[in-house]
């Protein structure tokens, strides 16, 4: 018998086995190979959504958040593959057994069962790179035609490529070593289960066996293929963290980086200034989520300094709670390079560069500002300090170490105490102490005022009145509500977000097809025993239910683990500082529960399938 | 006589990928309540697919079979399988115990599913297990058997639900003949019993137990005893 004789003609003749590993594999290099495409194009369309727009801090949640999923969708089908690998080789020990048992030498079995495992990997891998390439070019086109941004383009073939070729040769290394062991078991050990089931007799399943017969077979079947049933659980719970982190994660990040805006821009904030100023504001903060060009616009002219008598108008209404005076403006800025001094040798090394560039300049009182940023290092704390806050773009573009190093505007030197997340000016910012910006420009008054109202006064009845006293003094000022514009900043994230969720639900639907392939595999390992419970009395419906609590128990516990360590990785890794509030997991405990209900019905099609058929036909 | 089992023009057929295969045409037979009925006949006359029909497993082509009043022809897979459970012990000819379940977990499930007390269940595991001469080997899985211990593990089960009708298909094909006569014995003490059991056998010492011989040949059933 040929080396490939053989080994064609035993793939032809279990049909059912070999078709199933195929499917199995074929899926999971298909839907491995999907996501990664897909969270390509999902990673060029958020680039050329945020091209220009975004401060860098916002840019790099999404990309980390992208580039982990990606990381654990190929982690994913590799765990499934090294399982499939395992449960088409375990199944076969028994028979290289009898073939040792019948005379054939190791090299002769090795050969063969090397050469099967060779063409059923070829044949999955390559039909798993059609179908995912399909699967991309087909959800592409759909989701651009319900109007989402996913680019749409040649797939990435390389991509493809080197997931074929990764997959290709993983699972010759995975499947070569349990060839290789069981080609040196000798017969009489590979006839028993205890090798070919890793069997073992636990008891202990007391508390399964008052819940019923079911769940107490279930249980037991669990334990006594143990080998089996712990590298489902690791597949099974790679796949949990990876929807989790894609849930959670993806509801968490929305939330968190939602929050980051909306405190540094201010809730219900109203802003007082010159009408052209205001525009300039509105323009400013608009960066965020639209590309706007830089026009010429004067900051210092005195047209637009607030009146004393607006001021005092505003200092005299009760029912306004804070007021945030501030000086904008715009100037050339530059990075001043510092020292870092080695401790252990004295030896100085130069921090950052003489970059310079362009930033807006804010003076506001320190104390008394109206936003709340997410902040990296300290807040401006005292009024005549030459301390600067610079955001975090301004801080990423033109400084090494920023916390650090100072930065030069109007000629004189700041030292850098603290890096905001701030929209406006898309974080290409410097906020300094006020009183210190007036004296070292020489302008005394302030050319825009934030205020805040008091949440229990009439509100409308406020503005207007404030409206009214302010036109009656310079018709030039006006009163602009920053809701609008960060309503607006707000719905950009959400729909950032909103295309990213299309990776949770793609990964769900592999993880969806795995637990099928699975749940095939298992059925089919178990079929004899099935068969023997059906013959002696047990209801096809029995048999469902030995399944679906099989099913069950290997999802409470993958669950329970990825779901945790999914929670885990994504609040201490993906998003810092992250905010969760009570919606928000209320939110994905539901999108965890459905998708836990989603994979257990799935779960349930291949047992029912099975549970129709003859008795005989099982059997046999 | 009462009928435990009645058959009228059976017939099975099966359809392979080129051919027809027909096992047997118009049987019909009766065997009485508390008969020991043997069938014997070459391999492939369709001993085990007629012992099938007779358990539910299998369903006639065409035909009748009424096992204690119902016919099984006509019915649906629950009501076999309950059916089965209460009323027939099935000794299969390779055994189909349960690999990765204990000699005395095999015998347990059938008892299992109709959900008997706990106490009940192990005293009438160790009972049965010392009918079978195997209480020492409770605790083993089926691999640690040898063949003739499985076949009395499977004895066993078929009788865990005390089954009024009890089938064998060859129990003692495979056995040693010391083996082989503890099987006898078991099958004496049904006999006893007074239950109703039909075996599907070649062994000369089952065959003396015999009320009713049967013998399938070229898809004919002869009654032996005419």
């Amino acid at each position: 018998m040929s080396e490939t004789f053989f080994p064609i003609n035993d793939l032809l003749r279990r049909k059912l086995q070999t078709s199933l590993t195929i499917i199995s594999l074929t899926l999971c290099v298909a839907s491995t190979l999907f996501l990664l495409l897909f969270s390509e194009k999902i990673g060029f369309g958020i680039s050329l959504m945020v091209e220009g727009k975004l401060t860098s801090s916002f840019s790099s949640v999404f990309s980390r958040f992208i580039i982990f999923v990606s990381f654990l969708v190929f982690t994913v089908g590799a765990l499934i593959m090294s399982f499939m690998i395992f449960l088409m080789i375990s199944q076969r020990v028994r028979d290289i057994g009898l073939m040792k048992a019948a005379g054939c030498t190791n090299d002769l079995i090795f050969g063969y069962f090397m050469t099967e495992l060779l063409i059923v990997t070829f044949i999955s891998c390559g039909l798993g790179v059609v179908l995912g390439i399909t699967a991309d070019f087909f959800f592409a086109g759909l989701l651009n035609t319900l109007g989402f941004q996913v680019l749409q383009e040649p797939p990435n073939f390389w991509i493809a490529l080197l997931v074929f070729a990764l997959y290709f040769v993983l699972a010759l290394i995975l499947g070569a070593k349990p060839v290789l062991d069981s080609a040196k078991l000798e017969p009489v050990k590979a006839f028993s289960p205890t090798h070919y089931l890793g069997l073992s007799r636990e008891s202990g399943f007391e508390v399964f066996s008052k819940l019923g017969f079911a769940p107490k077979v279930a249980m037991r079947n669990l334990f006594r293929r143990k080998s089996g049933t712990f590298q489902i659980i690791v597949c099974l719970t790679t796949i949990f963290i990876l929807v989790t982190v894609s849930i959670a994660g993806g509801i968490i990040a929305n939330q968190t980086t939602k929050d980051w805006v909306e405190k540094a821009v201010g809730r219900d904030v109203v802003l007082i200034a010159q009408k052209d100023m205001i525009n300039q504001y509105e323009l400013s903060l608009a960066k965020f989520h639209e590309v706007k060009e830089d026009s010429h616009f004067d900051y210092s002219d005195e047209k637009y300094s607030i009146p004393e008598d607006i001021l005092s108008i505003l200092n005299s209404t009760e029912e306004i709670t804070d007021i945030d005076e501030r000086l904008v403006l715009k100037t050339h800025v530059e990075e001043i390079q510092t020292y870092r001094i080695i401790p252990e040798t004295g030896a100085t090394i130069p921090v950052g560069d003489d970059r310079e560039g362009e930033s807006l300049i804010i003076g506001i009182e320190p104390g008394k500002a109206l936003n709340n940023w997410f902040l990296e290092g300290k807040l401006l704390h005292e009024d005549q300090s030459f301390e600067a806050m610079i955001g975090d773009s301004l801080a990423q573009k033109m400084f090494s170490t920023p916390l650090i190093q100072g930065i030069r505007l109007f000629d004189t030197d700041f030292a850098v105490i603290g890096i905001c997340l701030d929209p406006i000016e898309n974080g290409n910012v410097t906020y300094v102490p006020l009183k210190t910006l007036q004296e070292i420009t020489g302008k005394p008054k302030p050319n825009g005022v934030m205020i805040k109202i008091d949440p229990s006064a009439n509100r409308t009845q406020i503005l207007s009145q404030i409206k009214n006293e302010i036109g009656s003094i310079n018709f030039e000022f006006e009163v602009l509500e920053l809701n609008e514009v960060l309503d607006k900043n707000l719905g950009f994230l959400s729909y950032i977000w909103s295309s990213i969720m299309f990776l949770p639900l793609f990964a769900l639907a592999s993880a969806s097809l795995c637990l099928i392939g699975y749940v095939m595999l298992a059925i089919a390992e178990q079929r004899q025993e099935f068969g023997v419970l059906r013959a002696v009395g047990a209801k096809p419906k029995t048999i469902i239910k030995i399944v679906l609590w099989q099913n069950f128990l290997v999802l409470l516990s993958s669950c329970a683990i990825g779901i945790s360590s999914g929670v885990i990785i994504t609040l201490m890794i993906l998003v810092s500082k992250p905010l969760v509030t009570i919606y928000a997991t209320i939110e994905i405990t539901g999108w965890l529960l459905i998708a836990l209900v989603i994979l257990f019905i799935l779960g349930v099609y291949p047992a029912v399938r099975f549970a129709k058929k003859p008795i005989l036909e099982i059997i046999a | 006589m009462k009928a435990a089992v009645a058959a009228s023009l059976l017939c099975k057929t099966y359809l392979t990928e080129d051919a027809k295969v027909e096992v047997f045409k118009d049987l019909s037979f009766k065997i009485g309540k508390g008969k020991f009925a043997v069938l014997s006949g070459p391999s492939g006359s369709g001993k085990t697919t007629l012992l099938n029909i007779i358990s539910g497993i299998d369903k006639p082509t065409s035909g009748k079979i009424v096992v204690f009043g119902e016919d099984l022809s006509i019915k649906d897979e629950d009501f076999l399988a309950n059916f089965r459970c209460f009323n027939i012990g099935f000794v299969f000819q390779s055994y189909n115990l349960v690999s990765t379940l204990t000699v005395a977990e095999n015998v347990a499930f059938p008892m299992e599913w109709i959900q008997k007390q706990e106490n009940y269940m192990t005293n009438r595991i160790e009972k049965l297990l010392e009918v079978v001469g195997l209480q020492h080997r409770a605790d083993h899985f089926p691999f640690q058997l040898s063949g003739g211990e499985q076949q009395r593990v499977a004895f066993a089960r078929a009788l865990a639900n005390d089954p009024h009708l009890f089938l064998a298909d060859e129990p003692t094909g495979n056995l040693d003949a010391k083996t082989s006569l503890k099987i006898v014995q078991i099958l004496q003490k049904l006999k006893t019993e007074e239950k109703t059991v039909i075996v599907a056998t070649h062994d000369e010492q089952i065959f003396r137990l015999a009320d009713q011989k049967l013998c399938l040949e070229d898809g004919k059933l002869v009654n032996l005893n005419e």
